[in-house]
């Protein structure tokens, strides 16, 4: 760990890993008790499609990602069980169509393999300062947001006919938490991929809710084991050679599966 | 005249094309025990979401008493509790202070006041003992009366219920009955809730509103709803499969 924070290369590693942590940890308790845990993948699998579409026609990728996942989360917001179909269908499409359209615009794309992968998945070995400040930035405006938004996010999941009864605009602030998650999202897969950002948005915060009972400590408690795993995940990654993003969501598995089995065991006391 | 806090004219209420009910000529007085009563799926429901703003009416309008202050305040809304996700790690405080939220406004988080206030209506439902248990550990009566609880602190002027005895034993519904009672004779609390159990309007309620077969409200004194003829004129056949226990009485 003494060998990472002397070398400026691998402390932008890990100012990357804490960066993502806390801007995306944070979000998780809401993504798991809201319900859209795979609305975040299908998301993500867009988000990626964007960026090959971008890459394909030599536009800017940053941008058309990030609008183009804005936009998907608040459609999926608005996507209700219609009497045919409920509504995981219409994430399970767009998983589906994500995925399908990232490798086949890829094929036709003119850059080198390796460079177009990097783009689409992101790697939080070559995340730039640049995009260091982006993250910083955006992540401190989207915890300042949860922070006085933290009544209005929380009534217009849980009580939404309460939330409209006490005047507040469930609609607005529904699509307030959508498009900010969707900035959340489009901005971490940029900078460490589609699996690290995905695992990240929902591993902390199930964690949590398997070891509290109270929302206030849900997300400090998601904050933490995020931080955690990615600081751990990194020097154990560095130290035995592994890739890092993967050893990340290893990570938050791993105390995943402890706090699920804590949780059961103090439920069976 | 009563003093009247809201008054529905000509009202028709549903879903889309859908008119549910109609014809609604409907007064809620300050001091008001109110019981609308219908079978499931008669419309209770459509019509309790209609009077606090969440459905538009598709005919008629409702006016609200020139002394009342629209928007938060005017209803204090206790939904029907199977309706809330227990996933969520909500202590029963913080649940009760959520009735706090429309008069914070926009961005403002919950102060010590309101937690006060939140603590004093659990205080009021006989919860202030549980205040820091999770909501989700409670049973059926307690959860019950940690939502009067968050409806009493949005300090309303009329506490909207719907089917709030709703799959609770005797005991359990008896005491949220005479918990609401005692409400609207110590604090002069507006009541009105929704219910399809005749036994409840028939104890608990001062007046009583019939959602009738077709699809009207017949509104009165207890006395007068419950009468035999008015019953059978308003349920006709749908009674004898819909209400046994209105069937009964015809």
């Amino acid at each position: 760990m003494i060998d990472l924070l002397t070398q400026p290369f691998l402390r932008n590693i890990l100012v990357a890993g804490v960066l993502v942590a806390i801007g995306l940890s944070t979000w998780s308790g809401y993504v798991v008790l809201r319900r859209i845990v795979f609305t975040g993948a299908a998301v993500a699998e867009v988000a990626s499609a964007a960026v090959a579409l971008a890459v394909l026609f030599q536009l800017a990728p940053f941008p058309i990602a990030l609008g183009l996942t804005v936009l998907t989360f608040l459609a999926l917001s608005r996507v209700t069980d219609s009497k045919r179909l409920p509504p995981e269908t219409m994430v399970g499409m767009l998983y589906a169509g994500g995925a399908a359209a990232s490798v086949l615009l890829i094929a036709k794309a003119p850059r080198g393999e390796a460079e177009i992968l990097n783009i689409l998945f992101g790697n939080i070995l070559t995340v730039p300062v640049s995009l260091l400040w982006l993250m910083a930035g955006v992540f401190g405006a989207l915890l300042l947001l949860q922070y006085f938004a933290a009544k209005e996010f929380l009534i217009s999941a849980y009580d939404p006919d309460m939330g409209r009864a006490l005047g507040i605009r469930v609609g607005l602030w529904n699509m307030i938490f959508y498009g900010a998650l969707g900035v959340a999202v489009a901005v971490a897969i940029r900078s460490v991929g589609a699996l690290l950002t995905f695992a990240m948005l929902v591993a902390p915060g199930a964690s949590a809710l398997c070891l509290t009972n109270r929302l206030s400590r849900v997300g400090k408690l998601a904050t933490l084991f995020g931080v955690a795993a990615s600081l751990i995940g990194i020097a154990v990654s560095y130290q035995y050679d592994l890739p890092t993003g993967s050893t990340i969501v290893a990570l938050l598995v791993a105390i995943f599966a402890v706090s699920f089995a804590m949780s059961a065991i103090r439920r069976a006391h | 005249m009563a003093d009247e806090l809201l008054r529905s004219r000509s009202l028709s209420v549903g879903y889309g094309q859908h008119v549910v009910l109609h014809s609604i000529d409907i007064a809620i007085e300050r001091g008001d025990f109110l019981g609308i009563m219908g079978p499931n799926g008669a419309g209770k429901t459509t019509l309790l979401k209609t009077l606090l703003g969440l459905l538009k009416p598709l005919a008629g309008r409702i006016d609200v008493a020139s002394s009342v202050k629209p928007g938060a305040g005017l209803f204090g809304y206790v939904p029907q509790r199977e309706s809330l996700d227990l996933h969520y790690p909500l202590t029963a405080v913080e649940v009760a202070i959520m009735g706090r939220y429309g008069r914070l406004g926009p961005l403002r988080r919950p102060r010590t006041l309101d937690r006060k206030i939140a603590l004093d209506s659990l205080a009021q439902t006989r919860m202030e003992a549980f205040a820091d248990t999770p909501y989700r550990n409670l049973s059926g009566g307690q959860k019950q009366r940690v939502l009067i609880a968050r409806a009493l602190a949005s300090e309303p002027q009329i506490l909207l219920l719907d089917e709030p005895t709703n799959g609770m034993d005797v005991n359990s519904e008896r005491a949220i009955m005479e918990l609401l009672t005692e409400l609207q004779t110590t604090k002069q609390t507006t009541v009105v809730f929704v219910t399809h159990l005749l036994s409840t309007i028939e104890r608990y309620a001062r007046r009583v509103a019939l959602i009738t077969f077709d699809g009207r409200i017949l509104v009165g004194e207890k006395q007068a709803m419950l009468k035999p003829d008015v019953l059978a004129g308003a349920y006709r056949a749908r009674a004898a499969e819909d209400q046994p226990d209105v069937a009964g009485k015809l």
